[in-house]
């Protein structure tokens, strides 16, 4: 057995929020589309020169940027508005002197270590004090919790006793090292999820966050974790959709973007032409963009399909800008699958990106005419959202936590097929005005429902509720 | 012809506290994967589970001008493909209840009568599975509160959308009577019975909440001049 340690961080220390992972672009919500920047910095040189591309990318996005620092509350006040963060201030500061403590099994790479990087922060900065602890463990825990993630996913495993043994060796020392002082304690997915042993009280709260779909799971690793999960005092889910039957309360938490991530920030329209030229995206005609990692879960065939259906009827170009496909051997298969059913159309663009490139993918995005996300099994689908925000008529398949996202008609349009995805295109393209009408209402559900700012609401509103409903029990006993 | 007389406009005696409601979404345990589920389960989900895919849905998509009532009637268009359905049950004004029963009676009626007349096959499999969700809710106040109607007019333009859903919409459920806050207030403290009226027959379903933020400001800005 191995004890190698893969944690960055040792575990019972506080995680500093990663400024570097700020501005990466993680092509799939709450899972690691690339690998974490450090390993993609050590690899530049390789991947550069191993990328086989369409089109060679510019020099501009070879190397990675400094990260800009992270932005304070007040920064939100232009995107939600002053009475938004009023009521933030307010519910923090009913909570002023209590703790959080965060815990996860990465502190760089993907969907959750982003978020956390920009959660945390903000709910500090609203003197709500949150620690973010790292669990650590060996390669054999990790390739036996990455089988747990997938075998949650519904993918067929045996749960072996020799597994269950490793996974519980390792949450004891991690028990061992780590301290659960801080008033409510969440627990991030199923790496950590047996640390409840740590509970020796019920003076704090312990929160499960699952950021898994969990609707299908293997019944093997569900039944093992499914006692740790009754000890919580309440489980949050992405989507009604992925939730189980359980006999404490469950939270509706969706994940959120940043509007002020590089991913999603306002840019000047000189920045958004000089990149398109970079490129070589024609912002005088219509444009349709799907941005994923070059997977079939993505349909990216299925996307070119539909443009060559479309385009039959209407002048477009497609835009499909991912990543992947350079460290992922399957990836590089679909890339190859994508320039084949490409073949020499000078309108289809490919872009196999970096994971740095967030400015360049916000800048397409908003270059776009019409957004896709013709996904055939997702998990929250976060591109989405990203696609909403920036007022984009979007049409998306309607699988995983994407239906949340676009209500059918009202904030996009949701597909089934491609030929659904390709009558679409062509209605968006030759309806303008209702194109721009549901594009301005995938806005406003973004602002409403998937902003960081709404994120820190929740946290708090739970943390306080979760406080009155123990003030209540004490009162009644 | 007389001149309408002028409302007499007297100086309130009670100031108007601008409060909001912010609510945590809870996944309830029941869902329905067809018609028949759907009528049993309203029949039986919690209260609050009514007021989630009622009132509150109405928060949550407070930006959409037309096509959304309720979650209900969204369900049997998108997932059951029933519009006959869904127009009858996205009919339903929510206003015109001021308790969560009488709300999923009627709910309750139209699905039921629509399966028994319409001889529909309410077992037909919906595209996908309603859930019924519920909210937990937590009463805010907010830095805006009104002396005077100019302050009221202040409140009404800079508070959030959530205040104005919360003592415009809400509010008869607490209040138990057909009106809103901002109506009983106009009326009882600042003697504007038309205003009052006014704003009560604002259409909140052909309105985004934004909209009705503004109608009652033009309506409170007309009484003041």
């Amino acid at each position: 057995m191995s004890s190698e340690d893969r944690s960055a961080t040792p575990a019972g220390s506080t995680v500093e929020p990663q400024v570097p992972t700020n501005g990466s672009t993680n092509f799939e919500s709450g899972a690691t589309a690339f690998p974490p920047p450090r390993r993609a910095r050590r690899s530049t040189d390789r991947r550069v020169a191993d990328r086989r591309l369409s089109r060679p990318l510019p020099a501009s996005v070879l190397i990675p940027p400094t990260p800009p620092p992270p932005p304070h509350m007040d920064d939100y006040t232009a995107i939600v508005g002053q009475a938004q963060i009023d009521t933030l201030r307010f519910l923090a500061k009913e909570l002023r002197g209590k703790t959080i403590k965060m815990v996860n099994s990465t502190a760089l790479g993907g969907g959750v270590a982003e978020m956390l990087n920009r959660l945390i922060p903000l709910l500090s900065e609203l003197e709500v004090p949150t620690r973010w602890d790292v669990i650590t463990g060996g390669n054999d825990f990790f390739e036996i919790t990455k089988a747990f993630h997938n075998a949650l996913h519904g993918a067929p495993y045996e749960l072996t006793k020799s597994a269950k043994d490793i996974f519980l060796m390792y949450t004891e020392q991690n028990r061992a090292r780590m301290k659960f002082d801080e008033e409510l304690v969440v627990i991030h997915d199923p790496q950590p999820a047996a640390l409840i042993r740590s509970r020796e009280n019920h003076r704090s709260h312990w929160v499960w966050r699952c950021h898994i779909d969990l609707s299908n799971p293997n019944a093997g690793v569900w039944e093992f974790l499914r006692p740790f999960i009754e000890q919580y005092d309440a489980a949050i889910f992405s989507s009604q959709s992925f939730a189980r039957q359980l006999p404490i309360p469950q939270y509706l938490f969706y994940p959120c973007i940043d509007p002020l991530s590089e991913k999603n920030k306002e840019l000047p329209d000189s920045q958004i032409q000089q990149i398109c030229d970079d490129f070589g995206i024609d912002r005088t005609r219509p444009i349709v963009t799907q941005v994923s990692r070059f997977d079939r879960l993505k349909d990216p065939v299925g996307v070119v399909q539909a443009y060559k259906l479309a385009k039959k009827y209407v002048d477009c170009q497609l835009v499909l800008a991912g990543g992947g496909a350079t460290d992922d051997p399957e990836g590089a298969i679909v890339l190859q699958e994508v320039k084949e059913a490409a073949g020499n159309d000078p309108d289809i663009i490919i872009l196999d990106l970096p994971p740095w490139c967030a400015v360049q993918i916000n800048a397409i995005q908003r270059a776009s005419t019409i957004i896709v996300q013709k996904s055939l099994r997702e998990g929250f689908g976060l591109t989405v959202a990203e696609a909403l925000w920036k007022g984009k008529p979007t049409i998306a398949g309607a699988v995983g936590g994407i239906p949340n996202q676009i209500i059918h008609k009202l904030t996009g349009l949701l597909v089934h097929s491609v030929e659904g995805c390709a009558f679409q295109i062509r209605y968006l393209l030759t309806h303008p005005e209702f194109a721009r009408g549901i594009g301005m209402n995938g806005r406003e559900h973004v602002k409403e429902n998937f902003l960081m700012t709404t994120n820190v609401k929740r946290w708090l509103l739970l943390f306080r509720i979760m406080e009155q409903a123990r003030a209540l029990r004490g009162k009644s006993a | 012809m007389a001149e309408a007389a002028k409302p007499h406009v007297r100086r309130p005696q009670k100031p108007f506290f601008f409060n909001t409601s912010e609510h945590l979404l809870r996944i309830g345990r029941q869902k329905a994967i067809n018609l028949s589920e759907l009528l049993h389960a309203m029949e039986t989900c919690p209260d609050d589970s009514i007021f989630q895919h009622t009132f509150r849905t109405l928060q949550e998509h407070h930006f959409i001008r037309q096509g959304f009532s309720n979650d209900f009637a969204h369900w049997s268009l998108f997932a059951c493909n029933e519009p006959a359905l869904a127009e009858q049950l996205a009919s339903v004004d929510v206003r015109e209840f001021t308790a969560i029963e009488g709300l999923r009676r009627r709910m309750v009626e139209i699905l039921g009568e629509f399966l028994h007349h319409e001889n529909r096959p309410g077992s037909r499999p919906a595209y996908e599975p309603f859930y019924f969700c519920a909210s937990d809710i937590v009463v805010l106040p907010t830095s805006f509160r009104a002396d005077t109607l100019a302050g009221f007019l202040d409140g009404i333009n800079q508070v959030s959308v959530h205040s104005i859903h919360h003592h415009f919409i809400e509010a008869r459920l607490r209040l138990h009577r057909m009106s809103n806050d901002f109506s009983r207030w106009l009326e009882e403290e600042v003697g504007l019975l038309e205003a009052a009226d006014d704003i009560e027959r604002i259409d909140i379903y052909t309105n985004t909440m934004e909209g009705v933020r503004h109608q009652i400001a033009r309506i409170v800005s007309q009484a003041m001049n």
